[in-house]
């Protein structure tokens, strides 16, 4: 197993280009990362406040323990004052603590681990001999993700059917379609080629519609 | 023959428009063909949506609190 690390952990994204277009919340998190950057311990703490749940929602879902949860988001902050001084600003400061966090579960993750991804636990379509579709989709669910309110059972079939996923499809998916980082970023991160990226995802995407569609066909 | 199975397979590479043109072309006449597969694809595309609003955790306040008490023992108050 690789152990290598995203080279972008701690100093705010070498070689990232500064967007033009920032939000308010990244103008908002710019202003308190000067104010800290200058030892300012109020506007780190403010920084803390503004990112800490996302932060532990992340280390959550991809180390399944609460504990485990605590203490990346933990180290994440630590790490990020530690450096906030080489923190050139050219990525926000959001996915910058992100990245790290993510770094910091997949190396907990890794120390933990036992047994690699177990491929057969992943829920997936089937198919009849001759390649159609063997169930037919019931209910056309996809614009539930588009209304105003999630339903709340649906949202915990959701998390559970995300926990459930085995260790390295879970983390890819988490990265890439809850995070929104690059297939690149992901690769290097967790020590596996892009196409293996790619695949993960896919059956990720794949089990998890089955548990959103298995939701729905029973309500 | 491009059959059901060929087309979810390819779909994350669809949905990220990495197909070359032949490849989308032949999904593309199979979806106009099999309506179970566009309620598919339709739900496959909705499925990151849906994790991205349904996996939003709070941070339990308590916790919150014993983070920032830790923040403030391990770094130097200016």
């Amino acid at each position: 197993m690789s152990d290598r690390r995203v080279p972008l952990t701690t100093d705010g994204g070498a070689g990232t280009v500064h967007t033009p277009a920032m939000s308010d919340a990244a103008l908002e998190d710019r202003a308190l990362l000067d104010r800290a950057q200058d030892g300012d311990m109020e506007a780190f703490e403010a920084l803390v406040e503004r990112h800490e749940d996302r932060l532990y929602g992340l280390a959550l879902r991809m180390t399944r323990s609460e504990a485990d949860a605590a203490e990346v988001v933990q180290d994440t902050f630590l790490a990020a004052y530690q450096n906030l001084k080489n923190f050139r600003g050219e990525a926000a400061f959001g996915s910058w603590v992100h990245r790290i966090a993510a770094n910091n579960a997949l190396m907990r993750l890794r120390h933990q681990r036992v047994v690699d991804a177990v491929t057969e636990e992943l829920r997936a379509p089937e198919f009849t001999e001759r390649g159609s579709l063997a169930e037919v989709p019931e209910v056309d669910w996809s614009r539930s993700a588009d209304e105003k309110v999630l339903d709340e059972e649906l949202g915990r079939a959701i998390r559970q059917g995300t926990d459930a996923l085995p260790e390295g499809y879970r983390e890819v998916f988490l990265l890439k379609d809850v995070e929104g980082l690059s297939y690149e970023e992901i690769s290097e991160m967790m020590g596996i080629s892009v196409p293996a990226v790619k695949s993960r995802l896919h059956r990720a995407r794949l089990a998890l519609r089955e548990e959103i569609d298995a939701f729905y066909k029973e309500v | 023959m491009f059959t059901c199975k060929d087309s979810i397979h390819s779909l994350l590479e669809y949905v990220d428009g990495e197909l070359s043109e032949a490849q989308a072309a032949e999904l593309r006449e199979h979806l106009r063909a099999c309506p179970p597969c566009v309620d598919f694809l339709q739900s496959y595309k909705a499925t990151p949506k849906l994790a991205r609003r349904a996996l939003v955790d709070e941070m339990p306040r308590e916790l919150a609190g014993k983070l920032k008490a830790f923040l403030r023992t391990k770094l130097p108050s200016k």
